[in-house]
């Protein structure tokens, strides 16, 4: 079984969401579509990335930490 | 009327594909809980075996210095090098706790944006969608 990291998953996740954003973009070019972006997709973007990020972090530390106490 | 079509199909796609990350997105929240207690329960672990090495090399080099005579200083290196790799477990065992109650707060939030603001948003998008079509059976 491959193990994958958490947070490598959840960017793939984002990257595609990302990409269904931008096909949509380009015909939807209104009022609506500004609020929408200012209401929940920038937050979402941002909250996301914050959060993936720390993850990454956090797992690279556990990695760290369980190979520097494998003696 | 082509116009109203591909801005309805690139909404359901968009739509679909913010429905997808929000699964996704709860399974990898909840592995990442995992790692954090799968890594807490390996230093446990290890603490524990190296405790117990610990507790034996005492012994062994308690009981070595009861004799006479004896060069208890194999014994006596044994304890020592016992002690620092507990010490270096413990630290880690620290290093983690800090980390991972750092990270309690932003996971907190992601997951409040999973379970309430990410649904709000699918809910928004196909309002929109629902007048689109609605828009678009009476034109």
């Amino acid at each position: 079984m491959i193990h994958t990291r958490p947070d490598r998953d959840g960017q793939e996740q984002l990257g595609l969401l990302g990409a269904a954003w931008e096909e949509a973009v380009p015909y939807w070019q209104d009022e609506v579509a500004r609020q929408f972006d200012t209401g929940h997709w920038t937050p979402l973007v941002q909250r996301s990335t914050t959060y993936l990020e720390a993850l990454g972090a956090l797992v690279d530390l556990l990695e760290t930490a369980d190979r520097d106490t494998d003696f | 009327m082509t116009k109203i079509h591909a801005d309805i199909d690139a909404l359901k796609g968009l739509h679909e594909a913010m429905v997808r990350f929000r699964h996704v997105q709860r399974s990898v929240a909840e592995r990442g809980n995992d790692e954090i207690e799968l890594t807490r329960a390996a230093l446990t672990a290890k603490a524990g075996h190296w405790q117990a090495r610990l507790e034996q090399s005492q012994a062994e080099f308690d009981a070595c210095r009861a004799g006479p005579g004896a060069d208890c200083s194999g014994y006596a290196r044994a304890v020592e090098q016992a002690g620092e790799q507990l010490e270096h477990i413990r630290g880690w065992q620290q290093r983690v706790d800090e980390a991972a109650g750092e990270f309690r707060g932003t996971a907190g939030a992601f997951w409040d944006l999973l379970q309430n603001d990410l649904p709000r948003a699918e809910s928004h998008l196909l309002a929109l969608i629902a007048d689109l079509e609605a828009a678009r059976r009476a034109s």
